[in-house]
């Protein structure tokens, strides 16, 4: 095993035997990652597109309005399940199965298995958003997808879960680093959650509201114990390997760690606060929210101790830049989230936009800009190239931002007018749409610049593939790094 | 390399593949120039995380035993700390019908005459100190009934204030006691303050207009002699057989 | 945490203990409820939905219609849902026991629809699926054309076809305007959304 002071000889013949083993690795991992890096990358557009539609939709209503497959009702879960299942699982597992091959010290092996997987995760994706659109939603909440697809995505996701956490298992002995803990938990809990939902609510389905505990148990983790774990995984990788620090404090992992696997299986409830649900499902489920203040805390401080006095990355680096932006946005939608939950707040904020502007923090702001800073990271590696342009990747990063930011922003006050005049009793209904109708347009208008940002990345991520641009020795940044004195960490 | 993840490798057997077949040449640039793989560091937790987290374990032990209902899966309202099972069996003696009446009277009516009986002006009339509620001037009890059973249509002035709109029809959705009660509610709310309607005044008003299927109009109603129920204190002096003049409905 | 099995112990049985929570237990309480009977009245509550209702099911599903209704009733200390009218009293569990699936919704960019079926005849539904703006000024309700069929009139205009429509799409001279079988099985179901019965476990609203 390399020591620390052999690593950082990056002549020794340690080091060197290290870079090997990576280049390996990737090699290995290249075109099942790659597959599923392009398959995320395009299923992005077409939930962009879709997202595109249904909220322009709610502005015009008659927008695209005679045809039963564009009605507001099926291209709003089609937009969701696209990217739930399309873009941002996909681009999980991608990062999820390069992370785990890395610090597993584990070459991908047989992966033509994961390589069919992946496109039958794609032929899972398509049928069910075609589906959806053909009038077979099943109208679940982020369980949309009819029956003949869901099939098809759970034993794709087999063959993936199985190498998730078969790489595990023959990891190189050794330390266990906090990204692994976390990867390989998803793994597991999501084939869990999506098995029970499907066998609750569609194949044996229970009666009465107890489907609606169910639903928002299996969404709420899919969100939690599915992506946070990914994204979490892949910051607690990115921002340590390009600023060459340690976390801060690998007590602070652990907390983190199982505080959010206790803590956030319980939240479910909270999207049914004053529903029809026995009084201490909701208040378990309050109570649960309340307490992901600890593992939020716990992450951030780790996060923010790691990055003092390397805050001047984020001028160059990329990935380190996205990685941040969501790791940010992860702090604040899980603020949000557990001030949401206390019933209180929740009666204005129930079924307003409020909670919208909350999901796509988390998701975009939080989720798919860590992917995409893993992306940055990841695919150079893949394919032997350098990402040909820094202002494209600063645009992207930009419209992308300013995009997240702008919906977050007009939701959050939509969402709160919406929520006051709802609350009101002497105010006519329509007034809550007509108040927060100006909002939406916002929103749309953000939701155009993300669109910008997703063509400009699928664009160049094209351009690795075919290798376009000059050849370059030094990786793309937004500006050259600040030589430090060092190299060996405190 | 041996492509079994199994066999783990020896420093050894690396360091000799290394030289004899130049795999540096493999790897590319962007791996050459990484830094290690990410490590711990091992800094303490901050007393103040941990004493944060206590505080909040506690406060969570608090809510879930004051909101739970009991943990009964019965129990909705989390501001029920017990319930004491009355159901649907247990007699609890005749409904009050003001109760009753507020309930039908939220469930069927404030859409049109809203939760503070002020209706909408110009287009839903108000009940509050209203004379087709209380059975002032022409109006009696029994063309209240009526309304609420058959519905009301065509204009109308109700405290002097022109009316035209469509009041659906109540006969076929709602019972007798529940016309009494919503009936009895409207009468004593807002500052109203009248007799109460029963139930067998309705039947005997709903069986007198069985054979009506349209709407009524001010005009049928007004042709059709005031019956009052019976309050305890005789009703003032009731007017002839013959109708008050229509004032003249607006456009 | 560097051995295999105790990081699987600890991954196992802390998703169990929600699983436990959020998905066993209700499936063992509230998954399992049956109707009851009204002890006064003789009445099934709730009530069975008609052969059509039931159809109506699958097309509100087909078109995501909770995606801006919701269909729950909050209670009066939590909320202002009693006070706006919604209905008579908080939804529970056993309400739900006729809906497959079950449609709680969680948005209210459309009103609640719990109690729908109490509030609006046939003859409204249809004209307002067919073109809601110009039933509700300033709504953004998509238009649910494709869900009826115009079509000229043959011999005499049939029973079925929608009076009143007044918008772009309304019918012209010698035309009417027929629900589908689609149309008439939401609207169906959408009538039989009604929550006029008292359950056991759903006390009298005392709103303030």
């Amino acid at each position: 095993m390399t020591t620390l002071a052999q690593s950082f000889s990056p002549n020794s013949q340690a080091a060197i035997a290290d870079k090997v083993e990576r280049a390996e690795i990737d090699a290995s991992a290249r075109i099942p990652v790659l597959l599923f890096f392009g398959s995320s990358i395009f299923w992005l557009l077409i939930g962009s597109l879709l997202a595109l539609i249904a909220a322009f939709k709610m502005n015009i209503p008659w927008l695209l309005d005679s045809e039963a497959w564009l009605t507001f009702g099926r291209v709003r879960p089609a937009h969701l399940n696209t990217v739930i299942y399309g873009w941002a699982s996909a681009a999980g597992i991608g990062v999820g199965l390069w992370l785990q091959a890395r610090l597993c010290r584990v070459p991908i092996v047989h992966s033509s298995l994961l390589i069919v997987a992946g496109i039958f995760w794609n032929i899972g994706v398509l049928v069910g958003t075609l589906g959806i659109l053909a009038g077979d939603s099943r109208s679940i909440e982020w369980l949309e997808f009819p029956g003949y697809a869901t099939p098809i995505l759970f034993v794709s996701y087999a063959f993936i879960g199985i190498w998730g956490v078969i790489m595990f298992r023959y990891r190189r002995p050794g330390h266990v680093y906090v990204s692994q803990w976390y990867l390989l938990a998803a793994f597991l809990w999501f084939p869990w959650l999506y098995a029970t939902v499907n066998i609750l609510l569609i194949w044996q389905p229970i009666l009465g509201s107890a489907q609606g505990a169910v639903n928002w148990w299996y969404a709420h983790n899919v969100l939690g114990l599915w992506f946070t774990p990914i994204g979490l995984a892949s910051a607690y990788y990115m921002i340590p390997k390009v600023i060459g620090r340690p976390i801060h404090s690998y007590y602070l992992s652990i907390l983190g760690f199982w505080s959010l696997a206790l803590f956030y299986s319980w939240n479910g409830m909270h999207h049914l606060i004053g529903g029809p649900f026995p009084a201490w499902m909701i208040s378990a489920s309050v109570v649960a929210s309340v307490m992901m203040f600890i593992p939020v805390i716990t992450v951030a401080i780790n996060h923010h101790m790691t990055m003092r006095g390397n805050f001047d990355g984020l001028k160059w680096s990329p990935t380190l830049r996205f990685t941040v932006f969501g790791a940010i946005c992860y702090t604040a939608v899980s603020f949000q989230g557990s001030t949401m939950a206390i019933p209180s707040l929740n009666t204005l904020t129930h079924f307003t936009h409020y909670t919208i502007g909350h999901s796509h923090l988390g998701l975009y702001g939080f989720f798919s800009m860590i992917m995409f800073g893993a992306m940055y990271y990841i695919v150079p590696r893949l394919v032997g190239w350098e990402w040909p342009s820094a202002g494209l990747i600063r645009w992207h990063f930009w419209l992308a931002a300013i995009g997240i930011v702008l919906m977050f922003a007009s939701l959050t006050l939509g969402g709160i007018i919406q929520g006051l005049a709802l609350y009101d009793p002497a105010v006519n209904f329509m007034n809550s749409l007509f108040l927060a109708s100006p909002f939406l347009w916002v929103r749309g208008v953000s939701g155009l610049l993300m669109t910008a940002a997703h063509v400009i990345f699928a664009v160049h991520f094209v351009m690795m593939l075919l290798h376009l641009g000059a050849q370059r020795a030094q990786p793309t940044l937004f500006a050259q790094p600040i030589p430090r004195e060092e190299t060996a960490a405190a | 390399m041996s492509q079994d993840p199994n066999i783990p490798e020896s420093e050894e057997f690396r360091e000799a593949e290394l030289s004899s077949d130049m795999n540096v040449a493999k790897v590319h640039g962007s791996i050459m120039r990484e830094q290690a793989d990410p490590r711990d560091g091992y800094e303490p937790v901050s007393l103040w995380l941990i004493t944060f987290a206590l505080g909040l374990v506690f406060w969570a032990g608090m809510y879930l035993v004051s909101n739970s209902g009991g943990f009964r899966a019965d129990v909705f309202n989390s501001n029920l700390v017990a319930w004491d099972g009355a159901g649907v069996a247990v007699d609890k003696g005749p409904p009050d019908p003001m109760v009753v009446g507020k309930r039908v009277f939220t469930q069927y009516c404030v859409v049109c005459h809203q939760t503070t009986g002020l209706g909408v002006k110009g287009q839903f009339p108000p009940l509050v100190a209203s004379e087709w509620v209380l059975g002032e001037d022409w109006h009696g009890e029994n063309h209240l009934v009526k309304i609420v059973l058959q519905g009301l249509q065509g204009p109308i002035v109700v405290k002097g204030e022109n009316y035209n709109n469509a009041m659906a029809p109540w006969g076929a959705v709602l019972k007798d006691d529940q016309i009494a009660a919503v009936l009895t509610y409207i009468r004593n709310s807002w500052g109203n303050a009248a007799p109460p309607v029963s139930p067998e005044f309705v039947a005997k008003i709903r069986e007198e207009s069985a054979s009506r299927t349209e709407a009524w109009t001010q005009k049928d109603l007004q042709a059709i002699p005031a019956v009052r129920v019976e309050a305890s204190t005789p009703p003032a002096a009731e007017p002839a057989g013959e109708p008050a003049p229509a004032p003249a409905p607006a456009g | 945490m560097n051995r295999l099995p105790l990081l699987f112990l600890g991954i196992f049985l802390t998703f169990a203990s929600a699983w436990a929570g959020l998905v066993v237990y209700p499936y063992l309480t509230l998954g399992r409820l049956q109707p009851i009977t009204d002890q006064e009245t003789g009445d099934i509550l709730p009530p069975p939905l008609s052969g059509l209702a039931d159809a109506g099911q699958k097309v509100y599903a087909a078109n995501g219609c909770l995606y801006c209704h919701s269909q729950q009733v909050r209670p009066a200390y939590l909320s202002t849902d009693i006070a706006k009218g919604l209905g008579p009293r908080r939804t529970v569990a056993r309400d739900y026991i006729r809906s497959r699936p079950v449609f709680l919704g969680t948005m209210r960019t459309g009103p609640d629809l719990t109690n729908v079926g109490l509030r609006y005849a046939a003859e409204w539904q249809h004209r307002h699926l067919y073109e809601p703006a110009e039933v509700t000024k300033g709504s953004i309700m998509p238009a649910f054309r494709y869900l009826y069929k115009k079509r000229k009139i043959q011999g005499a205009p049939s029973a079925d076809a929608i009076q009143g429509l007044v918008g772009p799409y309304a019918p012209g001279p010698g035309e009417e305007v027929v629900p589908t079988e689609e149309a008439k099985a939401l609207v169906a179901y959408l009538l039989s959304l009604r929550r006029d019965y008292a359950l056991p476990e759903a006390p009298e609203e005392q709103t303030p």
